[in-house]
């Protein structure tokens, strides 16, 4: 059974957090490496990285008129919430708080990064940034019921939204097996809060870069830090949600939920990669007209099996 | 401080680059993209994510105010070369590390310079553009202050008949995959194109890179029909990888790219065939692509009449039918790279299209791009742009092409 971890606990899962996202951008970078011709190496793996002294000396840069407020909060939100909503993770059998309504925790955690890029795209005051704030929210009207139904779904299968019960409730088949159209809705949720790979409309290069494209220094950082941080979060939540959690034989409970979690998020940086970005002008007909009906019916399918138990 | 000197070294192993292409720099330019992907600098889109400011291509000094404008943006650390042949591009670049790593603040004057005051007026580079509406002075007259001094921004009728805020934004000159000396003003109104106005693109004089094989064979030189696939193939991929790049596919924009640079470096047609035939079945079949630019920048060609603007045969169709073409066209070229025949300038298509000396086909694409961008979104707009991608260097080449 899952149980809530020793104080320490507080402290390990951001630092868990940090630790897979980092190996999610090492992977990336190795990829992009063989895609461009370059040798794959351990180095190659680690030059992203070098964008953290970079920001360390990076000067203030001046903008006429810029929200500064509003920016920074903006920025520094979509990082915070992305390490405040692991704290429902259960890792293995520990978790940092094991809240009746976890599930209801990561979601709100994950829609404050609407409101976050939407300000981080409206602080500097310029053209290209704002749209790509408003990419967000076009964006967000696209993944965002399909992504709560698929949440939903698993919710209703255990009958809780406590995470650990979820996890608990997959006792000898996954959610994933039986509930293949919320898992793939989740997973399609987690790259569009990340705003990662088809997603990445809101900071596109045909944008000059979107939210990101007046940010420098640490607030840069920061930003691209958090969509790395919100994909891995978005993998963890992902195992107790459809792949059973820590459960598996032979290895620790702990182990499993690394082992899971470090698939989901392999394949989540495969698909980056794969795909072109999907705009929201065209992604909004296909999420409302095939996919809201999709996962509708996917919530009814295990709302019609504990109706029958 | 020891630590900043060592945090200076390390970030300056990985400088992010804003190249900057000046007109009639083409080579330059393109030894610059691939050394970039050899030794992994990232290539910055605005100036906010850059430390190193590379401009290739021969002087412009009509292009000095936009340039002065995104080095003035560029936050400190930073370093400013220039490389006016492709042979100096690695050495500039090699400069342009070693200012960063040895950077003092002193000298390159950029503390609090960065983003200055001649930001206010209206950018045209692309890099920045900031949200104002008419920006001449930042005085409206009202004698009301205005937050930094700005204007604000008028309004105007939008396709619902509602009054919205007008947002006057530059494409260009210098803007990430975007057509070298382009420069289109736009007024926006969200992110939807209201009034688009093409400037004739800075002039380099010289001959236009792209068409040179055509050029040439036309002034009588000899020039090989397989000199000139391989010339016109490179040209294709260089258009495929801006148009992948701002489609948002940074995986294949690389291959493509790739793939360009091995056909200008002159590897032999049996290694090309393989990245060739793997870029077409990847990004020629791809669903989502062809979904994802279905309709966009109709034309038409003479071969589907309809409401959409005529424009050359080349052209007709939407974004997806012309990739399509651009990547058929491809595959046949890289299978006829050792034809040793001669080549007819006027039989063969140069890669923009049918080569007439005093109507380059770039000029005919360019015509075209305001009646295609007015009511597409800004998304749209850049995929019309990067599918028809004019070459600005012809027109310029326009006037001293000559007679065959």
């Amino acid at each position: 059974m899952v149980e809530r971890g020793p104080w320490w606990t507080v402290a390990a899962a951001p630092l868990l957090l940090a630790a897979l996202a980092a190996l999610a951008v090492a992977a990336d970078a190795l990829l992009a490496a063989r895609g461009a011709g370059r040798p794959v190496t351990l180095t190659a793996a680690a030059r992203p990285f070098l964008a953290l002294p970079r920001a360390l000396v990076a000067g203030p840069r001046r903008l006429p008129a810029p929200d500064l407020l509003l920016w920074r909060a903006g920025v520094v939100t979509v990082p915070v919430a992305a390490v405040l909503s692991t704290l429902v993770i259960p890792f293995g059998n520990t978790v940092v708080a094991d809240p009746s309504v976890g599930v209801v925790w990561f979601n709100a955690m994950e829609v404050t990064t609407w409101a976050a890029l939407w300000l981080a795209g409206w602080g500097p005051n310029a053209a290209f940034s704002l749209i790509g704030g408003y990419r967000f929210l076009a964006q967000g009207l696209a993944y965002e019921l399909p992504l709560m139904f698929a949440l939903i779904a698993a919710a209703t299968g255990a009958e809780s939204l406590r995470v650990g019960d979820i996890a608990a409730a997959q006792q000898g088949l996954w959610y994933a097996v039986w509930m293949p159209v919320a898992f793939a809705a989740h997973l399609a949720g987690v790259l569009a809060f990340s705003f990662l790979g088809p997603f990445a409309h809101p900071a596109g290069r045909d944008a000059a870069g979107g939210v990101l494209g007046e940010l420098s220094g640490p607030d840069r950082l920061l930003l691209q830090a958090g969509r790395w941080l919100w994909l891995a979060s978005g993998a963890a939540m992902a195992v107790p949600l459809f792949l059973g959690g820590g459960a598996g034989p032979g290895l620790p409970a702990w182990a499993w939920s690394l082992v899971k979690t470090l698939l989901v998020l392999a394949l989540l940086v495969v698909a980056a990669r794969r795909l072109p970005v999907v705009r929201p002008d065209r992604y909004v007909e296909l999420a409302w007209v095939v996919l809201v009906p999709l996962t509708i019916l996917q919530v009814l399918v295990p709302a019609l099996v504990v109706l029958g138990r | 401080m020891d630590l900043t000197r060592r945090a200076l070294r390390a970030a300056a192993a990985r400088p992010r680059v804003l190249p900057a292409a000046l007109p009639g720099g083409t080579p330059a330019r393109l030894e610059a993209e691939r050394l970039l992907r050899l030794r992994d600098w990232p290539v910055a889109a605005t100036p906010a994510g850059a430390d190193l400011l590379l401009v290739t291509g021969p002087d412009c000094p009509a292009l000095h105010d936009p340039l002065a404008r995104l080095w003035g943006d560029l936050p400190a650390p930073r370093a400013r070369v220039h490389a006016a042949t492709a042979a100096e591009v690695a050495s500039a670049l090699d400069t342009g590390r070693e200012r960063l790593a040895a950077w003092s603040g002193r000298g390159s004057g950029a503390q609090g310079h960065a983003g200055g005051n001649d930001r206010v007026q209206e950018p045209p580079e692309g890099g920045g553009g900031h949200a104002h509406g008419q920006a001449d002075d930042g005085d409206t007259g009202t004698g009301m202050p205005m937050p930094g001094g700005l204007p604000m921004a008028e309004t105007g009728p939008d396709r619902d008949g509602l009054a919205l805020d007008r947002l006057h934004l530059a494409l260009g000159p210098f803007l990430c995959d975007w057509p070298t000396g382009l420069t289109v003003r736009l007024v926006l109104q969200g992110d939807v194109v209201q009034e688009a106005v093409c400037e004739d693109p800075a002039a380099p004089g010289g001959t236009p890179f792209w068409s040179g094989p055509w050029l040439r064979a036309a002034a009588g030189e000899p020039v090989t029909a397989g000199a000139a696939a391989r010339h016109r193939a490179a040209a294709t991929c260089d258009s495929l990888g801006r148009l992948l790049a701002v489609a948002g596919w940074p995986e294949q924009a690389v291959a493509a790219r790739r793939l360009r640079d091995g056909l200008l470096a002159g590897a032999p047609a049996g290694a090309l065939r393989g990245p060739a035939d793997r870029l077409a079945r990847r990004v020629g079949r791809s669903r989502v692509l062809a979904w994802l630019t279905r309709g966009i920048g109709r034309v038409d060609g003479g071969r589907t009449g309809g409401s959409a603007p005529a424009g050359p045969p080349g052209a007709d169709g939407d974004a997806t039918d012309r990739y399509r073409r651009w990547l058929d066209r491809l595959g046949r070229d890289v299978r006829h790279l050792d034809d040793p025949a001669p080549l007819d300038p006027y039989a063969t298509e140069s890669p923009r299209g049918p080569w007439e000396p005093a109507h380059p086909p770039s000029a005919a694409l360019l015509a075209l791009l305001p009646a295609l961008l007015v009511g597409a979104e800004l998304a749209a707009a850049r995929l019309i742009v990067a599918g028809l991608d004019p070459d600005p260097e012809e027109l310029a080449g326009a006037g001293v092409a000559p007679r065959g």
